[in-house]
């Protein structure tokens, strides 16, 4: 009995170790990072000291109460910002169906037009929305328009990985059965593939619009339109009230959009 | 009385009629997408003309753009590196802040039962205001530079890692903090040794989540003065130095790539 317990005992010991030299380390990692960012940045406690109390006096003399009489000024960037979303989603869904068949490995036997598909998206992906912005308001001018092709494009590189990899992992057994009986590509891709899909393409389309509503908000501080650029124009004429009004319909819009998603997509996840 | 032979009972005649009735309301949501799409369009005054003209001036200047001038490389290295910064710091206010707040806003931890609920709407507040509009707001309030970039990715942090972690809190289980009060383990001790070994994956694996997207956020920041490489997107647009800008583009996607690796392995390590 007791040599049992001793034995556990030092099994156990044995298995935390190398737990705890990890432990030790990444410890130590996250302390060397902070040191070498805090000097880098020229990070320091005193300059927060001494920025505490002009964030308070900011946040108290300028900022509220918000300008409730300048709502309306909000109201047609706010109605932008959702157009410039919607439309941004819809056309980065059509975008991503193609782009994410075409990178689905056990939908297309060409390795290499998968490899160009995923290449493709991850680029899409990890340029920034406000990056994709900053190019097109070069190439199409200022507005909606840059706006809109920015985060179809930033959204493309999203939905295009995520519908290739639920594609990856539908039953392929249902996609037999029908090529069997002689069925083509385009009925398979309809009757045994779409079926599987819907629930994943559904749950993973209403998220990116509630993520591009954020980036629809904020590709205005780069000329995009919508409610970016009015809070930029608010800010730098030091209608600081008027600001915090705008910020006030970001709050509301993101809210209220992120409640819409939320239901319509589990209405429409309980109907399939 | 006859009787009818019906070929359906009376459930699947429901479900029929209410399938019928769910393929009514699929088509009534689609035409309303469709309609809203088109009148967004017209909103927004784009037209397919517009669309194919903007296409090709898009071209043009993706033409222009090459070869990317790698002799800014020299010179765009170091803001890279100031974004990482930038992000680590950030990253690390908003994990300090969240667990402290987390105590107050946890229903099983809070000492006040109302504040949870401030909290936890202070947190909704960070999260849904965007990065940099915080970045904007900070710097009216403590001026340009790297201070503003680093305030603002932790606030925007406060809001995700926040609503995580006091949910991760409220998880825990019961027991666990019972039998340390029971002991006479003060309000910290209860905290330390028993809700942080419970939820320390849960931490971590959100806290390096919380580093992939300020990664991404601190590499745009400086669009609005509020330090990194952002800046350079807008000088180079500005002054249309195509070449500039697919470089610092270049810089934006090798700094991204290297840094979710990292974090890639560390997710990995902590598994």
């Amino acid at each position: 009995m007791d040599r049992n317990m001793e034995n556990n005992l030092a099994q156990l010991k044995k298995s935390r170790r190398p737990g705890q030299l990890r432990l030790l380390f990444a410890i130590i990692l996250v302390i060397v990072a902070v040191i070498w960012s805090w000097a880098g940045t020229g990070f320091s406690i005193p300059a927060i000291m001494r920025g505490v109390p002009r964030i308070y006096n900011f946040i108290i003399d300028d900022l509220i109460p918000p300008r409730f009489d300048s709502w309306q000024k909000f109201l047609n960037p706010t109605l932008q910002t959702l157009y410039m979303a919607y439309v941004g989603a819809i056309f980065a869904i059509i975008l991503s169906l193609g782009l994410g068949i075409i990178s689905a490995n056990n939908l297309i036997s060409n390795r290499l037009i998968v490899y160009l598909g995923r290449g493709i998206s991850s680029f899409l992906r990890a340029v920034p929305a406000v990056a994709w912005a900053v190019i097109l308001v070069a190439a199409v001018g200022l507005g909606p328009f840059a706006g809109t092709i920015a985060i179809a494009l930033g959204g493309a590189g999203m939905l295009g990985k995520t519908y290739a990899d639920s594609l990856e992992e539908i039953d392929m057994g249902q996609v037999e059965a029908l090529k069997a009986v002689g069925a083509s590509w385009f009925q398979v891709l309809t009757q045994a593939v779409l079926p599987q899909f819907l629930p994943d393409f559904f749950t993973w389309s209403f998220y990116r619009f509630d993520l591009n509503i954020r980036s629809a908000a904020v590709v205005g501080l780069v000329g995009a339109g919508g409610l970016g650029f009015s809070l930029d124009t608010a800010i730098r004429l030091f209608q600081f009230r008027e600001a915090t009004m705008g910020i006030l319909w970001i709050f509301g819009l993101i809210l209220i959009v992120e409640f819409i998603t939320a239901k319509s997509r589990d209405k429409i996840l309980e109907g399939l | 009385m006859k009787k009818v032979n019906n070929p359906l009972n009376e459930k699947e005649f429901k479900a029929l009629i209410s399938k019928r009735k769910d393929n009514l309301f699929y088509l009534i949501i689609l035409i309303f997408m469709t309609f809203f799409l088109f009148f967004s369009l017209s909103q927004m005054n784009i037209n397919p003309a517009r669309v194919i003209r903007g296409f090709s001036t898009l071209s043009d200047l993706i033409k222009n753009m090459f070869p990317p001038d790698f002799g800014q490389l020299s010179r765009l290295w170091p803001l890279a590196i100031e974004s990482i910064q930038i992000a680590i710091l950030g990253t690390v206010l908003g994990i300090i802040f969240s667990i402290t707040l987390s105590m107050f806003a946890a229903k099983n931890l809070t000492p006040i039962p109302g504040l949870g609920v401030i909290l936890k709407g202070f947190f909704a507040f960070t999260r849904a205001v965007p990065a940099l509009v915080w970045a904007l707001l900070f710097i009216t309030a403590v001026g340009l530079g790297t201070l503003p970039g680093i305030l603002a990715l932790g606030v925007n942090s406060i809001g995700m890692l926040g609503k995580v972690f006091s949910e991760s809190f409220e998880n825990i289980n019961k027991a666990t903090i019972e039998g340390l009060n029971s002991t006479g383990a003060s309000r910290m001790q209860v905290f330390f040794q028993g809700v942080v070994p419970e939820t320390i994956p849960i931490i971590l694996s959100w806290s390096l989540f919380r580093f992939d997207i300020n990664i991404r956020y601190s590499s745009i920041l400086g669009v609005v003065g509020a330090g990194g490489i952002g800046w350079e997107l807008v000088r180079a647009s500005r002054m249309r130095d195509y070449p500039a800008l697919l470089m610092v583009i270049l810089v934006i996607l090798v700094m991204v790539y290297a840094v979710e690796q990292f974090t890639g392995y560390a997710r990995r390590v902590v598994r």
